[in-house]
């Protein structure tokens, strides 16, 4: 199996990442993501930032464009909860924003925000494997509580405009090929097709051959998708599984 | 649609690889039907996460006959929309539209599961009704695309749940995987060709190709003669 094709994504992610801003596709489909986690999530209004090269956060979109909305995420590019939170790496919820601790760590969003209305923020990283390259806010007019239901469902949310993000990068073929789900996937395809070859040659069921299968895997420490490309490939004497 | 995203991910192990359970998902978008089916391999799919009913018959069609709307969109690595399939001409589909008609489905939609140019497989939403979806269900199937799409990046998880191997198995077409290996066996054919002699006499006899290969599992049929198709007295009753 191969290692980390993520790693190999994401690097091609940070050398295009300064071009995305231009892209309107992204753009669109990541404001009508915005759209829709206010209805998901029931809060006033939800924006996504990403990391330009230099690390510092730009906004990509919201839920609406028409209001100071952007002009409110863009302020977090230097201090919010967006910007603690791709800094982090950690989900940063339910933060009141007429509390001290707020306004000890993002004094001017804190203001702004309660100025334009808004009582609570919530913010979650975007995330490529170990590293962090955006968030999505959330702002509600009143004061509201994301349970662990409700952090998870943003995570969610927070992975689709990651994969959005990747979509719009020519990642070639090899780079992601080899995802892991994929090679499972044959591998189990390859320990079906086995135990059919096992069963034909010894007359016997499927279950039967998968046990001599297994076993033989078990008895040489080697895994079972090893010992079934063996077999398919005639390079294992099927006899010795007996 | 937030129950169904929340859900996602599999929070037991023999949940399978998607935690949401397809019927409400579908009845969520507005569609009768889901199905997600993964590549493995060059061409080949799997289908890991479908609804009941005609959603795994057009997946196994679509095996069957290597043609239709989920191999037109992982081929081109875009959305394949088809609201009415009553209009599209014949050539389209030549094999699959005949039984798409037979079986009573009236739109099709299609979503690749894209990480830059790679598809990693397709999500499928049928419905009987014609009609295209609405503008909130046209998003919601984009955000699931791409929800699914994350879970399969997912490091390990979704990979060990994929390799925790069952007896009986739990691979859907686990049984048709086992029949191309018994069918090489006895035709001393490669498994490339097995699977198409497979595919090709569940095709010719009108039979779901999972049918015609527990049929081989269970020694109810065998290929062991070297024609076109396997002898009608091959098929013995045991």
């Amino acid at each position: 199996m191969a290692v980390a094709p993520q790693e190999r994504v994401l690097q091609a992610f940070g050398e295009a990442v300064g071009t995305l801003i231009d892209d309107f596709d992204l753009i669109d489909a990541l404001h009508r993501l915005c759209a829709r986690g206010v209805e998901l999530l029931d809060v006033t209004a939800v924006g996504i930032m990403l990391a330009g090269p230099r690390g510092d956060l730009q906004v990509l979109a919201a839920s609406d464009e028409r209001t100071g909305l952007l002009e409110l995420f863009g302020l977090q590019s230097e201090e919010g909860p967006c910007a603690e939170s791709y800094r982090t790496g950690e989900a940063l919820v339910n933060a009141g924003l007429a509390a001290p601790d707020a306004i000890a760590h993002y004094p001017v969003f804190a203001e702004r925000a309660r100025q334009a209305g808004y009582a609570t923020a919530h913010a979650l990283p975007l995330r490529l494997r170990q590293r962090s390259i955006g968030a999505i806010g959330m702002l509600h007019a009143g004061p509201h509580t994301l349970d662990s239901s409700g952090v998870q469902l943003g995570r969610t949310l927070a992975d689709v405009a990651t994969i959005a993000v990747l979509q719009q990068h020519t990642i070639e073929q090899g780079n992601v090929e080899r995802a892991q789900v994929q090679a499972a996937l044959v591998s189990r395809t390859v320990i079906e097709q086995a135990k059919g070859v096992l069963a034909e040659r010894w007359a016997t069921g499927v279950d039967e051959a998968f046990d001599a299968l297994r076993g033989y895997a078990r008895r040489h420490g080697e895994r079972l998708a090893d010992v079934a490309r063996g077999i398919i490939d005639g390079t294992l004497d099927t006899e010795a599984l007996r | 649609m937030a129950a169904v995203l929340r859900t996602l991910h599999p929070v037991r192990s023999g949940q399978g690889l998607i935690g949401s359970d397809p019927g409400n998902c579908a009845r969520v978008l507005g569609v009768d039907g889901v199905a997600l089916s993964l590549l493995a391999g060059e061409r080949a799919t799997e289908l890991v996460w479908a609804s009941e009913g005609d959603s795994r018959r057009l997946e196994d069609l679509q095996f069957t006959l290597g043609e239709g709307p989920g191999v037109d969109a992982v081929v081109r690595g875009s959305l394949v929309i088809e609201p009415d399939l009553s209009r599209l001409p014949a050539g389209r589909w030549p094999l699959l539209l005949p039984e798409l008609t037979a079986l009573g489905t009236g739109a099709v939609f299609c979503f690749p599961l894209l990480v830059g140019r790679v598809c990693l497989g397709v999500l499928t939403l049928q419905r009987r009704a014609s009609g295209p979806l609405t503008d909130a269900g046209m998003d919601d199937a984009l955000i699931l695309t791409g929800a699914l799409t994350a879970v399969l990046l997912d490091g390990g998880a979704a990979s060990d749940a994929l390799m925790a191997v069952e007896r009986p198995s739990d691979l859907y077409r686990a049984a048709v995987h086992q029949a191309t290996g018994m069918i090489s066996v006895q035709a001393g054919i490669p498994l490339s060709q097995a699977l198409l002699r497979l595919r090709a006499y569940a095709y010719r006899h009108g039979r779901p190709i999972l049918e015609v290969a527990e049929d081989v599992v269970a020694r109810r049929l065998d290929f062991r003669n070297d024609g076109p198709e396997p002898d009608p007295s091959g098929r013995k009753r045991r």
